[in-house]
């Protein structure tokens, strides 16, 4: 599912059969069936039979009945290697059931991994629900959350694929998990400027970008067994919105071909329609319409994955409009910040990173078009976001 | 049928086909031994077919006899007996196993006298697997063959793909392939076959045989309508289109789906009278807009056929039309302005712009229609400049709407 990284130790490498069979085998743990679209029955309540031989056997079930085996508890405790939020009490070398989570293990041995190390679907549900709570908590500087829950919601993931769980839980754990990348990718650009921040923005991009992968073929899967996520036009439509930011190269499919191969209910659907009108809107250059619509129609997610784009719609936007105007002609700032939603101030910064003067007409400021200064900034200055003035407003 | 045959007839009939391919072997004969192994085509009952129903111990008697190739006659004789009684399925892994010992036996031959056979095989496969899908989908079982079939054709495209006298038949099997990624939507994989076939510097493109060429030519194309690289899908998909066999209407056919949205977007437009003799007309409607610069029609056409366009992949590359449509009206509008008052014709206020598109019941405002303006210019589809405080496009006087001359919006 995670086409790269988690690849090598989960059964099923990929739903719909992309790239080659096989992937899984060399891991160590024979994979129950070809990796199967359907996930035959077995894979999804995996009953032991023992008359089966060892290497074809049903996936691993998990017992695990707490966030982090105990096993592992010790262990880290012995290592000194509890992560803040787990200490009790601040101490580095204690930690308790209700606060340490299964780290995320890069070269896990599925030859001697044991149901004790594995958490079932029930276990995993409360753990994401508690990393979830955690993003909320102000005790700590976001960046340790983020790095916290980073890590933790792989060890999620790599629990249900060796579980090869595929059902509705798992789907909405995985939704969940999108939701934690999706709500950082916003936080992050925002909170900090420097290229710390700019590696765990480029790091949680990927992810959001595999779980979504990922996500998409659990829906499929789902799909067959004519069964539905509630959320799944909206997550779709996070596909096309990412194309925004130019995220395309780390796309596996080019977006026609992605169009084609949706189903027609999600494709209709008005959160899809809203991401494809709005990417219409920003290859046409329609910038007017394009920030009427973020304010107006986007939901708290879609809002907070377009927000940290916004201001390269804008500098794209300025670009058209100092090649395109009259030299003659001042350009009010005023203008220019109702139609990009942006506060003026910060569009007077962000014409300043992109090389333009900005110059005193009529006692409001202004850039005068065709300034041969102008250049596409390679690092964009934070976005706040969507701003509407009161004019606008009325 | 076969409950009259006798058991000698049906092992005189078994015999004389195992005799035949044998033959086929030891004499060389391509051509013999590729119509020996159709097995996809053959109608539910044939001579043979009969006699494998009526004499269930066949798999022995082509043990027995040609012992040194039973790996490759036992499964074959066992797929052509499960073709026949429809269970395909067990058709594909019977013929999959002759497929690898045929390829084995093939990569021994030294020349390439079997390469007709080898593509019968190729061919087979992936329609038996098609098959064999259908029947595992509809028995709610997972439908793994044709993906097990790309597989296979992985094995024989390296085999074939390497330089030699054998590589003359690559293109064939490249182009299987490419029907299997197609049909399964994992086109992504053809990327390494297309690597091999255009980096090869000891073997001509130009060399291989005109309808594998085509048909190559067609599916990498097609990639490039979804790469959005609209300069080399018109190089690719007109190759095609020139050298496809004029007979052909329905691959003519195909080719025109794909390039037509191609043209479109460097600047060409067809003539209605090609659209209707290959029934295209999905694309009338889109032409016309183009032509009278109408945005309502052109929304209307893509909203009508929205299914049909995203499935096939070119929806994305209509859409940036509206572009163009814009240009067109904006031309139109100075066409008038013109015969009205020459002297300010190249002056357009925006606000004209903005009441011809409430004529057509699109709903912009004048910053919306700025900002479309400003994004003509910027691309070139518009010579000229926006004023911005007066709201007026000024065109250049020279050239004011510059042609694409075969570049993509």
């Amino acid at each position: 599912m995670d086409r790269r990284g988690e690849a090598s130790h989960r059964g099923q490498s990929s739903y719909r059969g992309r790239g080659w069979r096989g992937r899984g085998r060399g891991g160590g743990r024979p994979s129950p069936s070809p990796p199967s679209s359907t996930a035959s029955p077995a894979a999804l309540n995996p009953t032991p039979t023992p008359a089966v031989p060892v290497d074809d056997a049903a996936p691993i079930m998990g017992t695990c009945p707490d966030m982090c085996p105990a096993r592992e508890r010790v262990q880290r405790e012995r290592l000194r290697d509890l992560a803040v939020l787990e200490r009790v009490g601040g101490d580095p070398t204690r930690t308790s059931p209700s606060l340490a989570v299964k780290k995320f293990c890069r070269t896990i041995s599925s030859t001697n991994v044991l149901p004790s190390d594995i958490r079932p679907l029930p276990v995993l549900q409360e753990t994401m629900d508690y990393l979830l709570h955690l993003l909320d908590s102000s005790e700590h500087p976001f960046e340790t959350i983020h790095d916290f829950i980073f890590d933790r919601t792989r060890s999620i993931r790599q629990d249900l694929s060796m579980q090869n769980m595929v059902n509705d839980q798992a789907v909405q754990i995985y939704e969940d998990v999108v939701t934690f990348h999706i709500r950082s990718h916003q936080r992050l650009s925002t909170s900090c400027q420097d290229s710390d921040a700019s590696s765990l923005c480029y790091l949680n991009m990927e992810q959001l970008t595999k779980c979504l992968l990922s996500l998409y073929d659990m829906y499929h899967v789902l799909h067959k067994r004519d069964s539905h996520s509630k959320k799944e036009a909206e997550y779709y439509s996070f596909y096309v919105l990412l194309h925004l930011g130019c995220k395309i190269h780390k796309m596996i499919d080019s977006l026609s071909l992605w169009y084609g191969q949706l189903a027609s209910p999600v494709r209709r659907s008005k959160e899809m329609i809203f991401a494809r009108t709005l990417l219409r809107c920003y290859r046409l250059g329609n910038f007017k319409r394009f920030f009427c619509m973020v304010a107006a129609e986007a939901t708290d997610l879609q809002l907070r994955l377009v927000e940290p784009f916004l201001n390269e719609v804008r500098a794209r936007a300025l670009m058209y409009f100092n090649h395109s105007g009259y030299k003659l002609q001042h350009h009010p700032l005023e203008h220019l910040s109702g139609i990009l939603m942006i506060e003026e101030s910060e569009l007077e910064s962000l014409c300043g990173i992109c090389g333009l003067e900005i110059s005193k007409s009529e006692g409001m400021k202004a850039f005068v078009p065709k300034q041969t200064s102008f250049t596409l900034p390679t690092f964009m200055p934070q976005s706040n976001g969507i701003y509407i003035s009161r004019e606008v407003e009325r | 049928m076969a409950a009259y045959l006798s058991m000698g007839e049906a092992h005189r009939r078994i015999g004389d086909y195992l005799s035949r391919v044998t033959n086929a072997i030891s004499y060389s004969d391509g051509a013999a031994l590729a119509s020996l192994l159709s097995v996809s085509s053959a109608p539910a009952s044939t001579p043979l077919s009969d006699a494998l129903a009526a004499f269930p111990d066949f798999p022995r008697l082509a043990g027995d006899r040609f012992p040194h190739l039973a790996d490759f006659l036992v499964p074959l004789l066992r797929a052509i007996h499960s073709h026949s009684i429809q269970r395909f399925a067990d058709a594909y892994s019977s013929f999959e196993k002759a497929s690898n010992a045929f390829l084995q036996e093939f990569r021994n031959w030294e020349t390439p006298w079997a390469m007709e056979a080898m593509h019968t095989v190729a061919l087979e496969i992936r329609l038996i697997a098609e098959k064999a899908d259908r029947e595992l989908a509809t028995n709610g079982k997972n439908p793994d063959k044709l993906q097990a079939a790309g597989s296979f054709l992985m094995k024989v495209f390296g085999t074939l793909a390497v330089k030699g006298p054998k590589r003359i038949g690559a293109l064939y099997v490249s182009c299987q392939l490419f029907k299997i990624y197609f049909r399964l939507g994992t086109v992504n994989l053809c990327r390494s076959v297309i690597r091999s076939i255009e980096t090869a510097r000891n073997f001509d493109f130009e060399d291989f045989p005109v309808k594998d060429k085509v048909t190559y030519m067609y599916y990498t194309g097609r990639l490039e309508v979804f790469n959005e690289n609209f300069l080399v899908a018109d190089q690719k998909l007109t190759y095609a289109l020139m050298h496809c066999n004029p007979q052909s209407q329905s691959n003519l056919r195909r080719i025109l789906k794909f390039l037509i949205p191609v043209k479109l977007s460097i600047g060409v437009l067809p003539k209605r009278t090609l659209l209707e003799r290959y029934n295209l007309l999905e694309y009338a409607d889109v032409v016309t807009a183009l032509k009278r610069g109408d945005l309502r029609l052109l929304r209307q056409a893509l909203d009508k056929h929205e299914d049909q366009f995203l499935k096939s992949g070119v929806y994305l590359v209509l859409e940036k039309l509206e572009l163009k449509v814009y240009q067109r009206l904006v031309k139109k509008i100075h066409i008038i302005q013109r015969q009205k008052e020459p002297a300010k014709a190249h002056q357009i206020k925006l606000d004209v712009v903005v009441r011809a598109l409430k004529w057509l019941e699109i709903d912009m405002d004048v910053d919306e229609v700025e900002c479309i303006m400003a994004c003509l210019i910027y691309k070139n589809l518009i010579k000229g400049y926006f004023a911005h405080k007066s709201k007026v496009l000024v065109l250049s006087k020279q050239d004011p709407f510059p042609k694409l001359n075969g570049k993509p919006v």
